[in-house]
Parts: structure tokens; sequence; C-alpha cells
């Protein structure tokens, strides 16, 4: 799903935010990256959501080099990706429904089907009851929740998520991160930056720690040659494929 | 990649044309509904399109009308003639009939001194001094159409031979004033084009301003809109239909100014038509007209919008 190798990238100023960073995260695999603030956990983030382009090195998503990529596609690839922010960026001129639905519209859904889709991915997080509410009413967590519901309306391939957790008490971090977890075993592909560690800790899934743009711990090369030969397949992705959550 | 299993929800190819009519309807819908939201920056900037508009809008009209009125003079341009006081009725009007077979001649007519003097005493207001006069003095009159009047050689060329004739005195082709009105015509004409056009890119600049604003106002949207795949035609959309309404809504409102503007005309004008008689008939904007006026409206509406989206949006990424 995600493939890096020796990606560097190397800010106006000579101030490298990552420095020959490899990574594999394999379809249907989840992983926490964690690190200081300032380790490069965002900007590797923003390479994958195609916000930044690497300097140096091969960074590709779904097969796709993201650094070639032709701006006309940028739209269309993103659209694989569902991005969970640590300020989860809700428009609050509109209701929590129409938040979530934003991205099957864009996507160009029928109406019966981004209603459809909506409700589900809005029980999904346990906010239903709220679907009328407007952003502005509902609590951290809950806007938190809206913004994973809004992620995941499309069913991407991947979840990406930044500091998910960073403003929630640890209860509801918990809670948000067994939605990941719950996501995760329906086959989507997870990666999650995050600086809680005890929390991840509990979690016991791979690991990748940034310091200072290196990567000085990485779970996920353990079996990295495996997937590679054999193609990594769970049974639950096929559940998630025909699933009608 | 799994990709035709999981991505089945997906709309299919022949479902895509109806989403992309689907999606132009909902941008149509939502700008004009932030339209209605915002009612107080809408009506602001309607007005300023309206009134700016409707300058051009007026000065064309009033030129439509000047054109008209000009259009009559020309088509009635007159040689007249006075004869010698001294002329009997009777030789005067053979002389008048001996001028209606010349060539280049379209047609005569004979006013008779006291026929003169009659509509003298209604239209003047002398009447009653003219009474005191012991005799009348006017002559009699002949009042002849060239055959064209747009051919001023062949006209002048009457004229002399008119002048000529020992029977008459003074034979009168007004045309110096025509040829002024027709040049002050000409000016008046460019200058509607010049203020048609400056008019016309104040109206582009407003409302790309007003589109600048709103993208600025909503970046945090564009934005998340971005990251969550949106291209930037679907982004462009809501904002191009927003210059759309402006510039429709700016057109209708200097038709309104306008048509308002000439009924407060109407009233005087009409009071001016019964004191000197004359048939001075106000043209108002035919449909045509108005058509053109809303639709160009909307074009510069459209294009204003669009120059500020094409500078604007695409500054706007995510970071």
């Amino acid at each position: 799903m995600i493939e890096f190798q020796n990606v560097t990238k190397r800010y106006p100023g000579g101030y490298d935010a990552l420095s020959n960073v490899s990574l594999h995260l394999a379809e249907g695999e989840m992983a926490f990256l964690t690190g200081h603030s300032g380790a490069g956990k965002s900007t590797l983030l923003k390479i994958i959501s195609l916000i930044e382009k690497p300097t140096r090195g091969i960074a590709q998503l779904d097969k796709i080099n993201l650094k070639t990529i032709s701006r006309h596609r940028v739209p269309y690839l993103r659209r694989k990706i569902g991005i969970i922010f640590q300020e989860h960026h809700l428009l609050f001129d509109r209701s929590v429904f129409d938040n979530v639905a934003l991205p099957l519209i864009i996507q160009g859904y029928r109406h019966q089907e981004i209603a459809k889709r909506t409700r589900a991915a809005l029980d999904k997080v346990g906010l239903l009851n709220k679907e009328k509410s407007m952003p502005v009413t509902l609590s951290g967590g809950e806007q938190q929740r809206v913004g994973i519901a809004r992620a995941v309306v499309h069913k991407p391939m991947l979840l990406l998520a930044d500091e998910p957790t960073g403003n929630l008490d640890p209860v509801l971090s918990r809670e948000i991160m067994q939605i990941f977890l719950d996501f995760n075993q329906v086959g989507v592909s997870v990666l999650v930056a995050s600086h809680d560690l005890i929390l991840i800790d509990e979690l016991q899934k791979p690991v990748l720690t940034l310091n200072q743009g290196k990567m000085i711990h990485n779970d996920l090369n353990r079996d990295q040659y495996d997937q590679e030969v054999g193609g990594f397949r769970s049974p639950q992705v096929n559940e998630f494929s025909t699933g009608n959550w | 990649m799994r990709t035709s299993n999981r991505r089945r929800g997906r709309p299919a190819t022949s479902n895509k044309l109806v989403a992309y009519l689907l999606h132009h309807i909902q941008s149509l819908v939502f700008s004009l509904g932030k339209i209605y939201h915002s009612p107080i920056t809408t009506i602001m900037t309607v007005a300023v399109i309206g009134i700016t508009l409707s300058l051009p809008g007026g000065f064309y009209l009033f030129l439509k009308n000047i054109n008209a009125m000009s259009g009559d003079i020309r088509s009635t341009t007159q040689i007249t003639l006075y004869l010698d006081i001294k002329l009997n009725e009777q030789k005067a009007r053979a002389l008048e009939r001996a001028i209606s077979k010349t060539g280049n001649v379209v047609s005569t007519e004979f006013i008779s001194r006291q026929a003169s003097l009659q509509a003298f005493r209604e239209t003047s207001g002398f009447g009653r001094s003219i009474d005191t006069l012991s005799s009348n003095p006017l002559p009699h009159t002949i009042i002849v159409e060239p055959v064209s009047s747009a051919d001023t050689f062949a006209v002048k060329n009457l004229l002399n031979a008119l002048q000529a004739m020992p029977e008459v005195k003074i034979a009168k082709l007004d045309t110096e004033w025509l040829e002024r009105l027709y040049t002050i015509l000409e000016i008046a004409k460019r200058s509607v084009v010049i203020v048609t056009i400056l008019f016309s890119i104040a109206v582009l600049l407003v409302i790309g301003n007003t589109i600048r604003l709103d993208i600025q106002n909503r970046r945090q949207e564009i934005i998340v809109t971005k990251l969550i795949g949106a291209t930037n035609a679907f982004i462009r959309r809501p904002f191009l239909y927003g210059g759309i309404w402006y510039g429709l809504l700016g057109g209708l409102m200097s038709w309104l100014i306008v048509e308002i503007g000439y009924l407060a005309i109407a009233g005087p004008l009409n009071r001016l038509n019964l004191l000197y008689q004359a048939d001075l008939m106000l043209i108002t904007f035919t449909f045509q007209d108005f058509i053109i006026l809303v639709s160009s409206s909307t074009l510069l509406g459209l294009t204003g919008s669009w120059i500020a989206v094409a500078r604007h949006l695409n500054q706007i990424e995510p970071t």
C-alpha cells in the first residue's frame, strides 16, 4: 500500500525533514508512527497524502509514484485515502451529515447512495443520532469521530491519521483507537501518527519511530520480505468488500 | 488491487454524466443559497453592478431616441421657397406645378400667403397684433421635397436651380445644422462605446473582487475539499455560478434602473410634446435590448469570477 525507499525530504534552506526513510506498509496492515514533534511524522504523512513531494528516493502509494504523479491525477489518488486530522477540519457552516457526505458528493455518488453510506459511516462512529447537528454543538471527541466518519465514508483503501487523539482524554483516545482497529479488522490499511506511547503499547501493532528525520525503529521490516513475495491477504478483507456496513 | 470489488458502489460511467449534471445543478442552487444567506453583501454587489451598467444602458437608450428623432428629420429634408411678395396666387400655383414636374423633386406643397398668416396667427401667440397689420407681410411659399436627401450634391444642384428662378426670393435648405447634429451623434455614439467598455471593465473588477473575497473566506473549506479528493473543476464551479448570479441580478437591476429613469422622464416629455405639438415618442428597451443587456451582464459575471478563480484558487493548496 505504502512503499518508501530511501525517501528524503529537504525543505528550502537545506533542512532535511526526512532523510533516507524506507518503509513498507502492506495492504490491510496497521502501524503506528511515533517520534517527538519535529521528528518528521507530519512530513511523512504529507508525502503520502500528496501535500508534499519527496526530494529524493521513491515514494509509492498503491504502486503510483508520488513524485512524478501529474497534478491532474492528484485528486483521484487522494480519494483512495481517508485522512483524519488532529484539528479534524470540519466545515462549521453545514450539518454533521453534510460534512460526512462531502467525499461522496465530490466523487459524484447518487443521492440515495450518499444518504445510505453517510448514515452507515455515522452509525459506525456512534453518531447516527447527531446527523442533523451542527459540528459546533458537538464535544471534541464527537467532532473527531465526525472527522473519522468523513474519512471512511467512501471506503478508502488507506486511513491516515495525524495525532487523532492529541486533544482527547485517555478514555476517548482509547475509543478512537478502537474505531481504527475495527476498520483495520475489515481490511483497511491504517497508519496512525501518535505520540501516545502508552496507548500504542497496549494495542500491539507494528511501530515506526522517527527521530530527527531518520527511521530509528521499524517493526514493519521484520516481515517485509514475506509480504513482498507472498502478498498479504487476510480473510477479513473479503468480508469488508462484500460487507454493507 | 481488488479495485473492481471494493469500488463496486462507485457510480458507473453512464451515471457519471448524470452525477456531473447533478453537481452543476447543486452548485447552481448552492451558490444561490449562499447569495440568499448573505443578503447584504449580495445586495451591495448587485447594486454596484446595476448602477454601473445602468449608465451605458441609459446612455444607449438616450442615443437611440436621438437617432430615431434625427431619422425623422433626415427623411423630411426640404427646400423652402419664399416667393416674391408681388407674385399673385395664380402665378405662384403655376410655378409650383412647374417645379413639381422637374427632375429630382418628389413632391411639392403650396402654402398660400393667407394660409401662412393663419398658421402664424395660431401658433405664434401674436394673434391680436397680427390683425393690426395693414397688409399680409408673408409671401406665398412652396415646400419642395428633393428626391434623395442623402445625395447632398443633387440636393445642392436643385437648390441652386431653384434659387436662380426670378420668382423665387429665397430658397432655403438648412443642411448645416443637420450635419452638426450628425457629427454630435457620432461623437455620442463613440462615447457610448467608450463608456460601455470602461464600465464593463469596472463590473469585471467588482465581480472579480467579490469572488476573490469569497474564495479567501472559504479558504479552509477549499483546503479540506482538496484533501478529500476534490478536483479543481469541482471547487471552481460554485464560484463561477456565484459570478453568473451576480452578473444576472446586476443586469436585471440596471434594466430596472433605466426603466424607472425612463418613467421619471416620460411625464415632462409628454408635456414638452404638447407644448411643441411635436410627436416625440420616447423609445424604451426592446425585448432584444433587454436580452442583450442581461446576457452580457451575466457573461461579465462569469468572466470576472473566472479571472478571480484562475488567479486565486490555484494558490490555495493544503500545507
